[in-house]
């Protein structure tokens, strides 16, 4: 019994939104990703959630209760900071057992519970030590084991994995989704890496300036971004503003006219594509095929971008794999080239 | 150094220094050595002249006679007015203290933690103000309130409350002094909170302590060092003030730092007068060095 809705909330800084009118619910044991650039509200969202922050209109339900006005020390929620937060004048295992302690629990309980959550994280061997005698990633750890030996009914994480390099990030990424699924807690977990929010969310809730822009699975925001900033944040780096032009007919900004699913679309649009949906000197039949020139090549180890520019003046970015990953030769600069991209490889995407 | 074709010779390659001495000077060592001995001699040069002068004998009418005595000392320790000095002192002190902790630290808290940043500037420089006005000044001004037909009798005498006697009582002396370091110790007090993580007292609270819990296990343990700091002050100051116990103390009260210049000035007992600043200065330095090693104990673990 421990959904999370959150119902309108808004939270005003002086009459300026920091976040403007946000509803979402959140199944008992899912764990969504807030995602979204800097700024946009995850972190005052959360932290509403959390208790931290006041909120200036709507009600937030844990488990079907209002908790809209509790006090943080009453909602039974675990929450993990951005920089751990962790007690420095405790050690890791009084850390641990600090929530336990404020619930009262007996001093045999609270030294069994500590060191399950501690070996859940790993560190039981720890202990003894200082949080400033441990690296970033075991404070990560230690931050996560107080938060959950106090068995909260939601978890909340704010950009926990952002102060940790890119291998340990990688590792704590697969340990909170094990640990989270392995309890079945419900979680929020904030962050501003697409990557971070789809390899572990079940859902992916994309803010953008105090909104929700777009939300659903990982692979329906990733496959199919329904705006220009959802395409935008998702990779897509080639978005390409123009008008629908018939049934199944775009016409680009540049005059090039294109074939797309239209799909009862009508007005500006920007058709959005990857750069590996883009096929370079491709077989001559495909639908779409433009005439470009290659205008820069980037390296990068398994991959080789290639901007282009069509006479028209249009710049596209197509993706190709390097000759370490078993591609073709790379092209040099100034070499005139085919692009071409079937009609469903991209979608439409409104202004 | 004449044929340019040479090797260069030995010597000039040679990191003299280290080589010969086998641990260098530091480079400002030059220029710190002049700063630092004048620093001393001001700072020592006093303090032994004013030692030296305790062990002398004081004749009436000749005033200093050269000698090596303890007789001012032993003067003191003889003496159970100059002791009662001494305790009044000490006691007057530890309240002073104890009551700007008190007062300052929810001040102090309130402008790290509640105040807008705005009223954080304006809040601040209205506690330092009063550190720019001498505290002989911000004394007279309690004389104005606490006399016995002053702004505090009437304005309780408004409410039908009869007037109390507070000028010329201990109770005036504590309220002076207080006002007077309030703002050492909120100045002091606010600068180590402002390094507690805001975020350590919201982690607590997830974890489920109220506000009491949080100041007693998480932000009182963390501001040690400051309260310590703090109260070290404070207690220095108010163990060595002058113009509150004279000016609002009035004649008959009497603590150290007035007696030791009565006695230098008025008297022109000069030998004992030092050895009363020394017992003074012993006592302070004591207090506060045990205070200091009990407190360090507990924090030294986590702060080193
Ligand atoms: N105390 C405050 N007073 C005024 N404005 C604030 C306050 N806290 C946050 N804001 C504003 O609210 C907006 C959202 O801030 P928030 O911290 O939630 O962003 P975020 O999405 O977490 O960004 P980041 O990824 O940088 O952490 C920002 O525009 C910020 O300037
Ligand atoms: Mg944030």
């Amino acid at each position: 019994m421990s959904e999370v809705v959150l119902q309108s909330i808004v939270k005003r800084y002086e009459a300026v939104p920091a976040v403007d009118n946000i509803s979402l619910s959140i199944g008992e044991g899912e764990l969504v990703a807030l995602l979204g650039p800097s700024g946009c509200g995850k972190t005052t969202t959360l932290r509403m959630i959390g208790g931290f922050i006041p909120v200036t209109e709507g009600r937030i339900l844990v488990g079907g209760r209002d908790v809209t006005h509790l006090p943080p020390n009453k909602r039974n929620m675990g929450f993990g900071f951005q920089n751990y937060a962790l007690f420095p004048h405790m050690s890791v295992g009084e850390n641990v057992a600090f929530g336990l302690q404020m619930r009262k629990v007996s001093r045999a309980d609270i030294a069994r519970r500590v060191k399950i959550a501690l070996d859940r994280v790993k560190l039981a061997h720890l202990s003894d030590r200082l949080p400033k005698q441990l690296s970033g990633g075991q404070q990560q750890r230690v931050a996560l084991a107080r938060a959950l030996v106090i068995e909260p009914d939601v978890l909340l994480l704010d950009e926990p994995l952002s102060n940790l390099d890119a291998q340990l990030r990688n590792e704590m990424k697969l340990e909170i989704r094990r640990i989270q699924q392995q309890l079945g807690i419900t979680t929020i977990f904030v962050t501003h890496d697409q990557d971070e929010a789809l390899s572990i969310a079940d859902t992916v809730v994309l803010m953008r300036a105090g909104r929700i822009e777009q939300q659903g699975a990982p692979d329906d925001l990733f496959e199919r971004p329904a705006s220009h900033f959802a395409a935008e944040f998702m990779g897509v780096t080639n978005l390409l503003p123009g008008e629908v032009a018939g049934s199944d007919r775009f016409r680009l900004k540049g005059g090039d006219t294109i074939l797309v699913p239209v799909a009862g679309r009508a007005g500006p649009h920007a058709f959005a594509i990857r750069p590996e949906r883009l096929e370079i000197d491709g077989e001559a039949s495909a639908a779409n095929t433009l005439s470009a020139e290659v205008e820069i090549a980037t390296y990068r180890g398994l991959v080789i971008d290639y901007r282009v520019k069509t006479p028209s003046g249009l710049c596209l970015t197509a993706r190709r794999p390097s000759p370490a990953a078993g591609g073709p030769a790379p092209l040099p600069v100034g070499r005139p080239v085919r692009v071409s991209f079937a009609p469903e490889a991209g979608t439409l995407v409104p202004m | 150094m004449t044929g340019s074709s040479s090797p260069p010779s030995p010597a000039l390659t040679l990191p003299a220094p280290r080589a010969r001495g086998g641990w260098r000077l530091p480079p400002a060592f030059g220029l710190a050595t002049p700063a630092t001995l004048f620093v001393l001699i001001a700072l020592i040069g006093p303090l032994l002249l004013m030692f030296r002068y305790s062990l002398n004998r004081f004749v009436p009418g000749q005033m200093m006679v050269e000698a090596l005595t303890l007789a001012n000392y032993a003067k003191f320790f003889g003496d159970s007015f100059y002791q009662e000095v001494l305790g009044t002192t000490v006691w007057v002190s530890a309240l002073s203290t104890l009551l700007c902790l008190v007062a300052g630290f929810p001040v102090a808290y309130f402008l790290v933690r509640q105040a807008s940043p705005v009223w954080k500037g304006r809040l601040l420089l209205l506690v330092i103000l009063p550190l720019l006005m001498g505290n002989a000044v911000r004394t007279a001004a309690w004389m104005v309130i606490l006399g016995d037909k002053g702004l505090f009798n009437a304005v309780i005498g408004v409410i039908g409350i009869s007037p109390v006697k507070l000028m010329y009582t201990p109770t005036a002396v504590v309220i002076g002094l207080v006002s007077v370091l309030l703002p050492f110790m909120i100045v002091t007090l606010q600068s180590v909170l402002e390094g507690i993580d805001a975020n350590l007292e919201s982690a607590a609270a997830s974890l489920g302590a109220g506000h009491l819990t949080t100041l007693w296990r998480v932000v009182l343990p963390l501001a040690l060092p400051g309260i310590l700091a703090g109260t070290l002050l404070c207690f220095i100051l108010s163990m060595n003030a002058y113009a509150p116990p004279v000016l609002i103390g009035g004649p008959s009260f009497h603590m150290m730092a007035p007696t030791v210049y009565q006695q230098v000035a008025k008297a022109m007992n000069w030998p004992f007068g030092a050895a009363l600043a020394f017992v003074l200065m012993a006592v302070t330095l004591v207090l506060t060095t045990s205070a200091n090693i009990l407190v360090q104990r507990r924090y030294r673990r986590w702060s080193e």
